[in-house]
């Protein structure tokens, strides 16, 4: 019984129906802060947002009484959880050590992982991707991109 | 005697040396932080003034102009206040925004952040009125706005900026009120004006030079005559003690070393007489005002203490 | 000044010139292609780059780009769900059924042969009606057009698929999104949490690469046994063959052409609104709406003539008015500048060389756009998409960075990127549709600003919002959007059961 409750209230939409219900809420207290005027337009979206996420909360309870069961939202989580860490990890490098080193590792990092493994192809896809970066961006309209905040200071 | 002559001439050659390593600024390029877009007006009079001030600090100077875009310039100029003061970084500067920037909100730097090297165009204030409304005077404006307060709506680019301060001295010295509609920026400011949704507009002068015969144009915020205008009476000559502009010029860290100062101030000065620099400046409708050192520093020391006036009056936010 | 427009044609075939014209297609056809990279961010990398330029080579390299990079947006869109640009999102709901069906260079030939002909169109009217169509810019004041955007706002009716409460719920998180900055009037800070970074509002690029690249990279990622697109999942044809399978099309091109000039002069709203708003009109006028959506070559026709549609007409209140009409008007408004040709009446009268000039490279950047879009796609890009999948995925990952961090050089758009892809993610596996989030962001604070202007002109009377006629029409429109479908589904209902008695 617990473990059917419990069950009940881990489904995808419910979750994301109480994960909006409370961001919007803390969304709006700082519209207090602001002129009526001011307020009027986000505090109306975020009351829309509550009030929608509620119905989507019940209708999505009724089915789970129903006997409906929710589709997992993913097939491999493992997959897609370590896809997004890996972009995220190649945001914080460039941020930190500099856009083309970060580069050059995530290209065939991601594919290796992903299961891309030639060697030569990584090589050369690499090569072609970050040359005609620098060659575009960096030589021809002198863009600046992330050097690495850790080499500056 | 030979030997002190050429004593002499040795020490004489290493102060000289001395004098020459200590001149030799610049040795590396000079970034030039612009808190704006490539193509806003304050990006294109870093880069008019660029190659410019690139000729007279000599000896292969080289500027490079970096756009650091966002918040109304406030990302660009916090970042000049707070980079090294070696010379190598200078901004641009916007008068009276960025001081009223550090008034009406908790800001990254404040006027003592800063080496003023020299303002380079002042717009001034303009007052216009759309051709429907049928105020072609500043009398029939004036007297509108007392008949009936509030009535008059005035578009411009902003609350906080240049043409809601100059709003605000004409309010004072007329007695008069208006009601403030501040579009975002000052061209769709002038086009609700062309369109007669709003009745009056205060602009700058490089804004409405070409908009001439679409806008009834009633006076110039400045002491004399302005060039793009020749034949638009100033605010004085109408009996309004008016002057108020928008100013863009160029700032350092503060700090920075005396001879740097020199070097960048005496390449500013002779810049300002360089009919080449005037045309340049003309063609992309900057009017021309240069103010160097502590002229510049007092200027803006001013303004900060009348947006700091007016924001204790009438805050706008 | 019809014979202003005759004398700048020579110079347009300058060699210099006309290659800029051809290269700048080229290029706007690659950066709009590339998911993560758009036409604002390229031409505002190219802006200072064109300070040392001819001012007709530099112009020609802009509307080249822009007119490339609208249909090169279309190219992700349809192979990969992907919108290359903003403007692109509409041509999506087609565009990449009829890929999965097979008919993806089909779909692409349809996209290049519309943008073109929307291209040709817009050129057209920049050429010849610039002053009548920028007097039609003045009629619309604050009230009028925060009634364009209520207009824009209520088809997003149309984009709820098929739950209304999820429609529901991203249409308010987009609009609540676009109130993220400085307030319109005041300028104080909402939603910012003291970032400066924050305080102009959050870019459409920023938005549109995290929600809609990310999950599909994940996707690529997720299931890698697969390739990209197979080849002959394509249906490549040349396209002398495909034109004959168009000849329907001829009154959505008219109907997407008129719609994208019409938002094109109005400031503001841009090309993705104009996508939209074709799209909604071609599907309502279609006599078979329910395949919309579902590979309606149709739909691509219609959302492609309409986003080249809006590019050489956005130019008219820029040029004229100095008010641009799309982002991108605004950041080539910069490249103007930089010529020294300030906008105004007076530049027709100043520089009649270079503006005529720039316009005829309207129009030819328009018409290379079918020949040298026609064979690029279908040959070159479908082929790259062929990739691996992650090696694709990785190549994607590493252009998302690099067009978020190049619009203001800053890493924060990145993580703000990042963030909305989590967001994106989620939203697409739980099948939240993402158009809503799209036209809430474009329209949402662009509404807001414009009711608290008119109200601010009209002393807090409300009254001021149905003062003239233009207000009423747009509000009549605005109800028959909303109330027609259903009325017309009752007439139906009411008809049938009529005959069936």
């Amino acid at each position: 019984m617990t473990e059917a409750r419990r069950n009940r209230l881990l489904r995808p939409e419910t979750l994301t129906a109480i994960g909006l219900i409370v961001a919007a809420t803390g969304f709006l207290i700082p519209t207090f802060d602001l002129r009526p005027i001011s307020a009027l337009l986000p505090a109306a979206m975020l009351i829309g947002l509550i009030v929608l996420s509620a119905l989507l909360l019940v209708s999505d309870q009724r089915k789970a009484a129903a006997g409906e069961v929710a589709k997992p939202v993913s097939t491999a989580p493992g997959r897609v959880i370590g896809a997004f860490a890996l972009i995220v990890g190649y945001a914080v490098a460039t941020d930190l050590l500099g856009f083309y080193p970060s580069t050059i590792v995530i290209i065939p990092l991601v594919s290796a992982i992903f299961g891309y493994r030639s060697p030569l192809g990584l090589v050369i896809a690499t090569a072609i991707v970050v040359g005609s970066i620098w060659l575009i961006f960096d030589f021809g309209m002198s863009q600046d991109f992330p050097a690495g905040r850790l080499w500056q200071d | 005697m030979l030997k002190l002559i050429q004593k002499g001439a040795l020490a004489g050659a290493m102060i000289l040396a001395a004098g020459a390593a200590l001149a030799e600024y610049p040795e590396k390029p000079i970034e030039v932080v612009v808190g704006y877009s490539a193509g806003g007006g304050t990006d294109v009079m870093a880069r008019t003034a660029a190659p410019f001030i690139e000729k007279y600090l000599g000896g292969g100077a080289s500027l490079v102009v970096k756009n650091v875009p966002g918040a109304s310039g406030q990302i660009g100029v916090t970042e000049v206040a707070g980079a090294k003061p070696d010379g190598y970084t200078i901004g641009t500067f916007n008068l009276p925004g960025m001081m009223a920037r550090t008034i009406d909100r908790e800001a990254g730097y404040d006027r003592d952040s800063f080496t003023y090297l020299a303002n380079v165009v002042n717009d001034p204030n303009v007052i216009v009125t759309s051709k429907d409304s049928g105020l072609d005077t500043m009398e029939k404006l004036i007297a509108a706005a007392k008949a009936d307060p509030g009535a008059i709506t005035v578009g411009m680019s902003s609350l906080g900026g240049d043409d809601h301060f100059a709003l605000i001295k004409l309010e004072g010295l007329t007695e008069t009120e208006f009601t403030i509609v501040p579009f975002k920026g000052s061209a769709p400011a002038r086009t609700a004006l062309m369109g007669g949704h709003v009745a009056m507009g205060i602009l700058n002068i490089s804004e409405v030079a070409s908009f001439q015969d679409e806008l009834n144009l009633l006076g110039v915020a400045t002491e004399e005559r302005s060039d793009f205008a020749p034949d638009l009476p100033t605010f004085r000559e109408q009996g309004i003690d008016l002057i108020n502009g928008s100013m863009r010029g160029f700032v350092a860290p503060a700090g920075l070393p005396e001879d740097v100062v020199a070097k960048l101030d005496g390449a500013f000065e002779q810049m300002a007489g360089d009919p080449e620099f005037l045309k340049a400046m003309a063609d992309t409708a900057n009017p021309v005002e240069v103010v160097t050192g502590d002229d510049f520093k007092q200027l803006t020391s001013d303004l900060y203490d009348l947006a700091n006036k007016v924001w204790q009056e009438t805050p706008w936010n | 000044m019809y014979s202003d427009l005759l004398n700048a044609l020579p110079e347009v075939f300058g060699l210099a010139n006309f290659l800029a014209v051809i290269i700048g297609v080229i290029a706007g056809i690659v950066v709009g292609a590339m998911p993560g990279l758009s036409a604002t961010m390229a031409i505002s990398v190219l802006v200072p780059f064109t300070f040392g330029l001819e001012p007709l080579v530099a112009l020609g390299l802009m509307a080249g780009i822009y007119n490339g990079a609208m249909y090169g947006g279309a190219i992700p869109a349809v192979l990969l769900r992907i919108p290359g640009t903003p403007a692109a999102v509409a041509t999506t709901f087609d565009g990449y059924p009829m890929a999965q069906r097979g008919e993806g260079g089909f779909a692409l030939q349809v996209a290049v042969v519309s943008s073109s002909i929307g291209g040709i169109a817009s050129a057209f009217a920049l050429m010849l009606l610039a002053p009548p169509l920028s007097k039609v810019t003045l009629l619309f004041g604050p009230a009028e057009v925060f009634w364009v955007a209520v207009f824009g706002l209520a088809s997003i009716i149309f984009l709820l698929g098929g739950s209304p409460v999820k429609g529901l719920i991203s249409a308010c998180f987009g609009v609540f999104v676009s109130v993220i900055g400085s307030d319109p009037i005041f300028g104080s800070d909402r939603f910012t949490f003291n970032q400066l970074e924050l305080l102009d509002g959050i870019s459409i690029v920023i938005l549109l690469v995290g929600l809609y690249a990310l999950p599909p990279v994940i996707d690529l990622l997720e299931t890698p046994l697969k390739t990209g697109v197979s080849e002959d999942k394509l249906g490549t044809e040349p396209i002398w063959k495909a034109l004959p399978r168009m000849k329907g099309f001829w009154k959505t091109w008219i109907r997407g052409s008129l719609i994208g000039i019409w938002i094109g002069i109005l400031p503001g709203a841009g090309g993705s609104m104009a996508a939209f708003m074709s799209y909604n009109e071609a599907r309502r006028a279609s006599k078979h709406p329910e395949r919309w959506g579902e590979g309606e070559p149709e739909g691509v026709a219609a959302a492609e003539t309409a986003n080249n549609a809006d590019t050489a007409s956005a130019l008219i209140p820029a040029l004229t008015l100095g008010i641009p009409g799309t982002a991108v008007a605004a950041v080539m408004l910069g490249g103007l500048l930089v010529h020294g040709l300030q906008p105004g009446p007076m530049l027709f009268r100043d520089n009649p060389d270079v503006v005529f000039g720039f316009m005829w490279q309207f129009l030819f950047g328009a018409i290379l756009l079918v020949l040298l879009g026609g064979s690029l796609a279908t040959n070159s890009f479908a082929r790259l998409l062929n990739l691996p999948r992650p090696l694709l995925g990785s190549i994607i990952i590493v252009l998302m960075l690099i067009g978020v961090y190049s619009i203001h050089g800053r890493m924060f758009d990145v993580y703000l990127m990042l963030g909305f892809g989590a967001v994106g993610w989620v939203m697409d596996k739980l099948k939240f549709p993402l158009p809503p989030v799209v036209l809430g962001l474009i329209l949402g604070a662009f509404a807001e600003e414009n009711l608290r202007l008119a109200l601010r002109i009209g002393r807090g009377d409300w009254g001021v919002l149905f003062r003239n006629t233009t207000s009423l029409v747009l509000v009549a429109l605005t109800i028959a959007v909303i109330v027609g479908p259903g009325l017309k589904k009752r007439i139906l209902d009411a008809r049938k059961a009529r005959t069936a008695d």
